[in-house]
């Protein structure tokens, strides 16, 4: 179990990292969704102990490990850009942990050799491990750069954004591989992303980091429809955030949010009495296969979203410019308190 | 009909890939000859000339081109002379072993552990400004600090290191291989300094990640990564070692005899088939270290 205890880090003026508080059980695949710019890839080089935190602790299982230099952590880092050995074959760039590690380096070629070839089988690269590393694909690198993280059989295992640097085709299919890898080895992944989809897809559990801290941490189903606050409705990209008072209807005071697929359109004036509904203009709509998405712009200027799945359309036609009035049920509100 | 027209493509009008293609070569001919017509007169000819005079007919002061291998059975018969292409490999292997001790760390510092470019860039620049005074003024300036009365001699007699001044600091090949080890030390930094800068970042986190200590980071990443640095400097070190001249003759107090000071004596007193003998000799030295140098790293591979 790693645990993140009130760790902050600060670079000159700019607080990347304020307090945070973090568990990654055992066994679990961890996402941590956020914004670029939101500390996510401060928090790994932390935890890998590239950088130090200016407070706090880390530890595993009650051991702290902030202060011990990164080669002795026993954690395993998959960078973005994969980052491997320019120099050396598949085989040798994953065997590198196994041969040069401080601690407990393997001697014996022959078990070199058959970790190393069934991490590059666990991947699915076997065969490969003669290649250099510059004649294998933009996947295969990928492949390279976590079956060399694995052999090592790490703690913990940190993904910064393993999936960023790959085309749409690829990330679906690594995903799926990535979630079966860690379920055979039972390790826990600690998988960062600033992709809601991705997150919600590959967690097990997901994290929400926003402004340096974790705003809510839980299981990918309840994070989606019962965000805590703003800023995790926000970062799941399917909430409309916006001020009670532009409604008329049951609907408290302060930001609520509205899902966008739980609002509904009526022509000015024909909203339904015992629902809460607001006047909005349509802006223009955008067409994405099985959903659709329509924009509009309330009285204060805010931006609503409403998704219509094209299996159930419940929209009426649309004219860009005009005004209607959106409404929703009063049990699809949700009210957060403090700022938003 | 279009089918007609690309069924019976005329041989006077050329296809646009093919006009294209004329024109790349004709820019790459107009760009390639300056370079070519310089080199071929400048540099192809005057070889040809060197290797022709060599087998010329010497005597006390003049020169005929009557063919002979006299001044070649001279050279290759002489102590003195084979002394001379001895003294200069010795030379040039200390001092290309000095200036990768000397200038590596140098370059691991400013290329590796500098990550601010322009920081970077200061440091570099910095190396170089010893080369904003002339080459005789940096040469002669060790004479001051290595003489019997010069500062270092000073400072050990102050400090009571020393009873009596060191006498094989100034005029011997200590003081010359100082001397070129200073000079050309920074042709060695440049080269290996850009490599090092060039190795991403999270490579070294990754094998540290994994578990491995600077010192084996350094060895198997490291290094290997910035070999190509270290050999385009020993080339650049080599060429210019190998021909000097200039601070064996005024550090070495004539104790020290390279292939270029040969060259220098022997034209001074025109001896020129003699001259272009030792040319062709040391000629073919450099070609030989340059040829095992890009023999040992494939630059091609590794730029």
């Amino acid at each position: 179990m790693l645990t993140l205890n009130r760790v902050s880090r600060r670079y000159g003026e700019t607080i990347a990292l304020d307090g945070v508080d973090f568990v990654v059980p055992e066994n679990t695949y961890m996402s941590l969704l956020g914004a670029s710019g939101s500390g996510k890839t401060t928090l790994l080089r932390l935890i890998a102990g590239f950088e130090e935190p200016d407070q706090g602790e880390i530890s595993i299982n009650g051991a702290r490990i902030d202060g011990q230099p990164s080669h002795l952590r026993d954690i395993g880092f998959v960078f973005q850009n994969f980052a491997l050995f320019p120099h050396l074959t598949v085989f040798e760039n994953v065997a590198f942990g196994l041969r040069h590690r401080v601690n407990a380096p393997v001697k014996n070629e022959k078990e070199i050799k058959e970790r190393t070839d069934n991490a590059l089988e666990l991947v699915g690269l076997e065969g490969f491990g003669h290649r250099a590393v510059s004649a294998i694909s933009g996947g295969q690198r990928q492949r390279v750069a976590l079956a060399r993280t694995l052999v090592t059989e790490p703690r913990i295992v940190l993904l910064d954004e393993p999936l960023g640097a790959l085309d749409a085709n690829l990330r679906s299919r690594m995903c799926d591989e990535l979630k079966a890898i860690r379920e055979r080895l039972k390790v826990s992944f600690l998988h960062v992303t600033g992709s809601e989809t991705e997150a919600l897809m590959m967690g097990d559990k997901v994290a929400v980091l926003a402004d340096g801290k974790i705003v809510q941490t839980g299981a990918p189903d309840t994070l989606f429809a019962e965000p805590l606050n703003a800023a995790s409705a926000r970062h799941m990209n399917a909430w409309n955030i916006f001020d009670a008072s532009l409604c008329a209807g049951p609907v408290g005071q302060g930001a609520i949010a509205v899902r966008f697929d739980q609002i509904d359109i009526s022509a000015t004036g024909q909203a339904p009495e015992t629902r809460p509904h607001l006047k909005a203009k349509y802006l223009t709509g955008e067409f994405n296969g099985p959903t659709a998405l329509s924009f509009f712009r309330a009285e204060d200027g805010t931006l609503l979203q409403i998704i219509d799945h094209l299996s159930q359309p419940r929209l009426p036609d649309l004219v860009e410019g005009e005004s209607y009035d959106l409404h929703f049920a009063p049990d699809a509100v949700r009210q957060f308190h403090g700022a938003a | 009909m279009t089918t007609l027209s690309t069924d019976t493509p005329s041989d006077t009008s050329l296809s646009p890939a093919q006009l294209r293609e004329k024109k790349d070569r004709r820019r790459a001919i107009t760009l390639l000859t300056p370079g070519l017509l310089w080199m071929a007169l400048f540099m192809v000819l005057p070889m040809i000339m060197v290797v022709y005079v060599s087998f010329w007919t010497q005597t006390t002061f003049t020169v005929e081109s009557t063919l002979t291998t006299a001044s070649w059975e001279r050279f290759l018969s002489s102590s003195t002379y084979l002394g001379a292409i001895w003294t200069t490999l010795r030379i040039w292997a200390i001092v290309l072993i000095a200036t990768i001790v000397v200038g590596y760390p140098v370059a691991l510092f400013i290329g590796l552990f500098v990550r601010n470019k322009t920081l970077q860039t200061a440091l570099l620049v910095a190396c170089v400004i010893p080369f904003w005074t002339s080459f005789l003024i940096r040469v002669i300036a060790w004479r001051p600090m290595l003489g019997t009365e010069g500062a270092i001699n000073a400072i050990l007699m102050q400090l009571g290191i020393i009873n009596e001044p060191l006498t094989f600091l100034l005029f011997s090949e200590f003081s010359v291989l100082v001397g070129m080890t200073q000079i050309y030390v920074v042709f060695m930094v440049g080269p290996i300094t850009f490599m090092l800068g060039r190795i991403d970042p999270s490579v070294i986190e990754a094998a540290r990640d994994l578990g491995a200590s600077f010192g084996t980071i350094f060895r198997r990443i490291i290094l290997p990564l910035s070999l190509p640095g270290v050999m385009v400097g020993a080339i650049f070190v080599s060429v210019m070692v190998l021909g000097e001249f200039a601070t064996a003759a005024s550090l070495s107090g004539r104790k020290v005899n390279l292939l270029g000071n040969i060259i220098v004596s022997q034209v001074g007193s025109l001896k020129w088939a003699f001259a272009a003998v030792a040319g062709v000799v040391l000629t073919i030295i450099i070609t030989a270290v340059i040829a095992l140098a890009l023999r040992l790293v494939d630059l091609r591979k590794e730029m």
